[in-house]
C-alpha cells in the first residue's frame, strides 16, 4: 500500500458521513469580560532559535530585534517527540503527551498493527436505511478529537475570558467551546485526507510516476478540447460507494497559451503560468445533497504537453462540510469577509513540490498565497483584538523550512547550488515576511498586552534516513516472514509477528510486540522493562558505519519522561535523532527496507522530527522571563495566571513570568 | 425597435429614478407594490367581476355542501364535480385579464432582469468577455481584437473555440464607472460594449445588459439596453459575464424572480379590498 492510499483509505470513509454534523452546535459567543490583561500570541510553527539570532544579528528583522531588545528571548523546550501535533498539544492542554494522548503523527491499531492518524477519527452514521442502491443516514455521522485534555481556551471560558484562536494545529475537529477557534493542521481536505492535488497531463511519462498526495490524469486533447474529472469524496449515500466527481472542459486556444475551463456553473481563462485562484466546486451526492469545496488551478503548461495542477479540494469554509470552526458560524463569518481562503491543515502542497509536479517558483507562489491570506486576516483579527487572548498561527515558516534547507545546506545530499542561488533566500524571505507581521502586533499592543512569539520546535538539516524497524530486523528484535522479500512491501506486510518483538510505527515511537495487548504479542510483561531498557541502550550506542555518526542522540522510555493517564498509551520508546538524521520515509508505515541509514535526496529535506535538545522552538516576550529553561507547557500555566485562574494539578507547566 | 425599446428603457429609468442610490432591495419593493397595483387594476378593468364573484360563492356552497352532507357518497361527489366546474369557470374569468397583462409583464420583466439579475463588476474582478460569430467565418483567420478605455484591462490573447464560434478574452476591472470594450474586426470595423465596474461595499440599484444583441427582433426584445450590432458584421453578439445579483434574506441566496413575484403577489393580495378588486 503506497503512502496517499494509505492516507486516502485510512480517512475517506467516513469524511461524508460526518456531513450530519450538527450545523447548530454552537451558534454562541465567546467570552464577554473585558480584561485588563491581554495577551497575543504569535505562533510560527518552526522558527528556528539559531536561525532567527543570525537574521536578527544581521538586520535582517527588525521588529524581532525591537522586541529582544526590549523584552526576552529564550530557546522554548519543545515535545518529546518534537512533532508539531504533540507540540502544539502540550502548549493547548499545559502536559506532556502523557496528558494529552498525541505522541506521534502516526499511531497504531494493535490489533491490526496498521497505522492510525494520531489526531482525529471518523466515524460514519451508526444507523442507516438501505432503499435500493441508496444508503439513507438516520443518525449523524461524527468526528472525533482524538487529543486529550483541556484546552487554554477552555479554562478561559469557563472565567468569561474571550479567546480567539486562530489555526492553531491539534484542534481538529475544534474542541467544543464558545470561543472563536478555527482548526489548523489535522484539518483534512474534502477526500478527508491531508490534501491529494490532482494533475492533469498529456505526457505519458508523467502518468506513470508513482507520487504520494496526488494523483495524476491522463488526458487527451481532441479537437482542441480536454474533458476531465475532478475527483471528489466518496459518495456514502450509495451502496456501492462510488467516487464523486465534477466533469470539467478545458478549451485551448489553437495558438495562443491560453485556456478556457468550464466548471459547472463557472468559466474562467487562464494564461500559461497562471493561478485561478479560488474555484468553487459542488460534488453531487444525491439530488438535494451535495458537498462543496474549494479547489485552484494552475496551467503549467500548454504546448507541447499539455499540464494542469489542481491543488488538493479544500472544505468550503461558507459551506463547511466538516466542522472546522466555533462557533460555526466563525468560517462563515471569515468567507463573507474574506472569500474562500485554505482551510486544509497544511495548505502548502509540499507533495506537489516533492514530486516535481510544481517546481520551486510554483509552490513558493503558492505559499505566498497562503501567506497573503493569513496576514489579511490578522489584519483583521488584530483589529478586534480588544480583550482576553488572540492567538495566531503561520504555517509557511515550517513548510518552506521543510523544503528548502536543502538550498542551505551545502552538505546536503539533495543540494543543488544552481537552485541554491535562485530559491536560497527562501527560508530568510519567510522570517522577513513574519518580522512584518510582528511589527503590526508590536504597533498595536499597549502596555497592558503580553505579547507572546513562539515556535513549537526549530529546525535542522535532514541529511540521512535512518530505517528504524530495518535496525531492529538486523539487531535480531524484527523477524520477516520472507527474507528475500525484504524491502517490498509496507504495513508490516512480510513481518512474522511470532518472532518478534518489537516494531516501529509514526516518525519517533518504537513499539514493544506486548502479550495481551499486541493481536500477536510474544513480550510479556516481565520481560518488557529489561527489552526496553536494551533496546534503548543500543539504539543510542549504535554507530553508523559510512557517516562515522551516531544517529541517536537519545531513545527515551516514554514512562520515565511522561506524565499523565495516558502515558500507557505511549509507545514504549521514543527515538530522539541526532543532528542530520531522521527517520526513513517507510519506516513509519512498516516498511523495512535493507540499508539501515541512507540518504535524503527528497526535496523534503529541512526537519525537527530530531532529539528535543537539538531542535529547540523560540520563545521572546515583551516582559522578562523568569524561568531559566521555559517549555511550550509552561506558556499554558503563564496564561491562566495571567488572569488569575488556578493552574490545574494535571498542568505540568510552571508560569515563565 | 431600437426606438421602441429606448422609450421602454428611458421610461424605466424614470420610474427608478428615486432608487439608484439605494440598495437594490428598495427599487425591488416599490417595483413589486407598482406591479401589485398595476395587475390589480388591469384585473379589476378587464375581467368579469361579478362572474368571479359568483363563481367564487358557488365554490363556498359547494364546499359547505360536502361538509354537511359527507355521509351522502353520491352528493359529495357531485359537488367536487360542481367545485372542479367553478374552477374551470373561475380560469376563464381570469383568462382575459392575464392576456392582457402578458405583454407589458414581459416588457417589465426585461428591464427588471437589467437592474436586479447582475452586479457590476468590482475593482479588481475578472471576467469573460463572448463574442459569438456568426456561422461560415473561419475563426483562426478572423483579424480581431479586443481594446478597452482605461478603466479595463484586457489580460489575455483571444481564445479562438471554433466549436460554437466563440472568441474569449479575460478582462480585468481597474476603475469603477462606466466603460466601452471596443472590437476591431477585418482592421476596418469596430463594434462596441458597454461594461460597468462599480464598487462591491454598499451595492446600488445599476442597470446593466450583460449581452449586445444581434439584430434579430427576439435578441433585440430581450436585450433592450444596447444597440443591437449591425447586421453587415460578422459578430452575433457579445457578452460580458456579471456576478449574479441574487438578494439574501435570512440567510437564503434568492433569484430575483422569486422575490418579485412573491412580493408582487403579496401586495396584490394586499391590497385588492382597498383597490376594490375581485379576484
Amino acid at each position: 500500500m503506497k503512502r496517499r492510499d494509505f492516507l486516502k483509505t485510512a480517512f475517506l470513509s467516513g469524511a461524508i458521513a460526518s456531513a450530519g454534523w450538527d450545523p447548530f452546535r454552537a451558534f454562541t459567543n465567546q467570552g464577554r469580560r473585558d480584561t485588563s490583561q491581554k495577551i497575543l500570541i504569535l505562533g510560527f510553527d518552526g522558527v528556528d532559535p539559531h536561525l532567527l539570532e543570525t537574521f536578527i544579528r544581521q538586520g535582517k528583522l527588525p521588529a524581532f530585534a525591537k522586541l529582544w531588545q526590549e523584552g526576552d528571548f529564550k530557546p522554548l523546550g519543545t515535545s518529546i517527540p518534537p512533532q508539531s501535533p504533540v507540540a502544539w498539544s502540550n502548549f493547548i492542554t499545559g502536559t506532556d503527551p502523557g496528558g494529552h494522548a498525541i505522541f506521534d503523527f502516526i499511531h497504531r491499531d494493535p490489533q491490526q498493527y496498521l497505522p492510525t492518524f494520531s489526531a482525529s477519527k471518523t466515524e460514519e452514521a451508526k444507523r442507516t436505511l438501505n432503499l435500493g442502491n441508496l444508503v439513507l443516514p438516520l443518525s449523524g455521522g461524527e468526528v472525533t478529537l482524538l487529543r486529550q485534555g483541556k484546552a487554554f481556551w477552555q479554562y478561559l471560558e469557563e472565567y468569561d475570558i474571550p479567546a480567539t484562536v486562530f489555526k492553531i494545529p491539534s484542534n481538529y475537529p475544534p474542541a467544543p467551546s464558545k470561543q472563536r477557534t478555527i482548526s489548523g493542521m489535522g484539518t483534512p481536505d474534502i477526500l478527508g485526507t491531508y490534501g491529494i492535488f490532482n494533475f492533469y497531463t498529456t505526457t505519458a511519462a508523467e502518468v506513470q510516476k508513482d507520487i504520494g498526495g496526488g494523483r495524476i490524469h491522463n488526458v487527451y486533447i481532441i479537437g482542441n478540447q480536454i474533458e476531465a474529472k475532478l475527483p471528489g469524496p466518496i459518495n456514502s449515500f450509495k451502496k456501492d460507494r462510488p467516487e464523486t466527481f465534477v466533469n470539467f472542459k478545458v478549451h485551448i486556444d489553437p495558438v495562443h497559451p491560453v485556456v478556457k475551463i468550464s466548471l459547472p456553473g463557472e468559466e474562467f481563462i487562464l494564461q500559461e503560468g497562471e493561478w485561478s485562484g479560488w474555484k468553487r466546486v459542488e460534488f453531487p451526492l444525491i439530488p438535494t445533497q451535495s458537498v462543496s469545496g474549494i479547489c485552484m488551478f494552475y496551467l503549467k503548461q500548454v504546448r507541447p504537453d499539455f499540464k494542469l495542477y489542481v491543488s488538493p479540494v479544500n472544505i468550503d469554509p461558507a459551506n463547511p462540510a466538516l466542522p472546522i470552526t466555533t462557533p460555526s458560524s466563525y468560517s462563515k463569518e471569515l468567507a463573507e469577509k474574506f472569500g474562500p481562503f485554505f482551510t486544509k491543515g497544511l495548505p502548502a502542497d509540499t507533495s506537489a513540490l516533492d514530486s516535481d509536479i510544481l517546481d520551486e517558483k510554483e509552490f513558493l507562489t503558492q505559499d505566498d498565497f497562503i501567506l497573503a491570506e493569513r496576514n489579511a486576516m490578522f489584519d483583521y483579527e488584530l483589529d478586534r483584538f480588544e480583550s482576553g487572548v488572540l492567538f495566531y498561527y503561520v504555517s509557511s515558516t515550517d513548510q518552506r523550512q521543510h523544503m528548502f534547507w536543502r538550498l542551505i545546506d551545502k552538505n546536503h545530499p539533495s543540494y543543488e547550488p544552481k537552485l541554491a542561488k535562485e530559491f536560497g533566500s527562501a527560508i530568510e524571505k519567510i522570517y522577513t515576511e513574519v518580522d512584518k507581521i510582528l511589527a503590526k502586533a508590536l504597533a498595536k499592543i499597549d502596555k497592558n498586552t503580553t505579547l507572546i512569539v513562539m515556535s513549537d520546535h526549530g529546525f535542522c538539516p535532514f541529511r540521512y534516513s535512518f530505517n528504524l524497524n530495518t535496525w531492529l530486523k538486523e539487531s535480531g528484535y524484527l523477524s520477516l516472514i520472507n527474507e528475500w522479500k525484504q524491502g517490498q512491501e509496507d504495513l508490516f506486510l512480510n513481518v512474522d509477528w511470532h518472532r518478534t518483538k518489537a516494531y516501529a510505527v509514526g516518525l519517533n515511537g518504537l513499539y514493544l510486540n506486548l502479550k495481551g495487548r499486541e493481536a500477536e504479542g510474544i513480550v510479556t510483561e516481565r520481560e518488557k522493562e529489561a527489552l526496553m531498557r536494551e533496546i534503548a541502550h543500543k539504539l543510542e550506542s549504535y554507530i553508523d558505519p559510512t557517516t562515522g555518526k551516531r544517529p541517536i542522540l537519545r531513545a527515551y522510555v516514554t514512562k520515565d519522561v511522561y506524565h499523565g493517564p495516558y502515558t500507557h498509551k505511549a509507545p514504549e520508546i521514543i527515538i530522539g535523532y541526532n543532528h542530520g538524521f531522521r527517520v526513513s520515509w517507510t519506516s513509519p508505515l512498516g516498511g523495512i527496507p535493507k540499508k539501515i541509514v541512507e540518504p535524503n535526496t527528497e526535496k523534503w529535506s529541512g526537519d525537527h522530527c530530531m532529539d528535543p535538545s537539538v531542535i529547540p522552538g523560540i520563545l521572546m516576550t515583551n516582559r522578562p522571563i523568569k524561568h531559566s529553561s521555559p517549555h511550550l507547557y509552561d506558556l499554558t500555566a503563564s496564561i491562566l495566571k495571567t488572569y488569575g485562574i488556578p493552574i490545574p494539578p494535571t498542568m505540568r507547566g510552571k508560569p515563565i513570568f | 425597435m431600437w426606438a421602441f425599446n429606448q422609450a421602454i428603457t428611458w421610461l424605466f429609468k424614470i420610474i427608478f429614478f428615486p432608487w439608484e442610490k439605494l440598495h437594490p432591495w428598495w427599487g425591488m419593493i416599490y417595483i413589486s407594490l407598482l406591479t401589485g397595483l398595476f395587475m390589480l387594476w388591469v384585473f379589476r378593468l378587464t375581467s368579469n367581476q361579478a362572474g368571479i364573484k359568483e363563481v367564487k360563492q358557488q365554490i363556498k356552497a359547494h364546499l359547505l355542501e360536502i361538509r354537511l352532507f359527507k355521509d351522502n357518497m353520491a352528493l359529495t361527489l357531485k359537488a367536487q364535480g360542481r367545485i372542479l366546474l367553478c374552477n374551470l369557470k373561475y380560469i376563464s374569468y381570469s383568462f382575459k385579464p392575464m392576456l392582457v397583462m402578458i405583454l407589458p409583464l414581459l416588457l417589465i420583466l426585461i428591464q427588471l432582469n437589467f437592474r436586479f439579475a447582475y452586479q457590476p463588476l468590482a475593482p479588481g474582478e475578472r471576467t469573460i468577455v463572448k463574442v459569438k460569430v456568426k456561422p461560415g467565418f473561419d475563426l483562426l483567420q478572423m483579424p480581431i481584437s479586443l481594446t478597452s478605455s482605461p478603466g479595463i484591462m484586457v489580460e489575455t490573447p483571444p481564445l479562438r473555440i471554433e466549436e460554437g464560434g466563440e472568441i474569449d478574452w479575460r478582462i480585468r476591472a481597474v476603475q469603477e464607472g462606466h466603460h466601452l470594450l471596443k472590437i476591431k474586426i477585418n482592421n476596418d470595423q469596430e463594434v462596441e460594449k458597454e461594461i460597468f465596474v462599480a464598487a462591491r461595499g454598499a451595492r446600488k440599484l445599476s442597470t446593466l445588459s450583460p449581452l449586445r444583441p444581434p439584430s434579430n427582433f427576439i435578441p433585440s426584445l430581450l436585450y433592450p439596453l444596447e444597440k443591437p450590432i449591425p447586421s453587415d458584421l460578422p459578430l452575433q453578439d457579445i457578452e460580458v459575464i456579471y456576478p449574479s445579483g441574487n438578494f439574501h434574506f435570512l440567510g437564503l441566496s434568492l433569484h430575483w424572480l422569486i422575490v418579485y413575484f412573491l412580493l408582487a403577489i403579496a401586495f396584490g393580495f394586499g391590497l385588492k379590498r382597498i383597490v376594490g378588486v375581485e379576484i
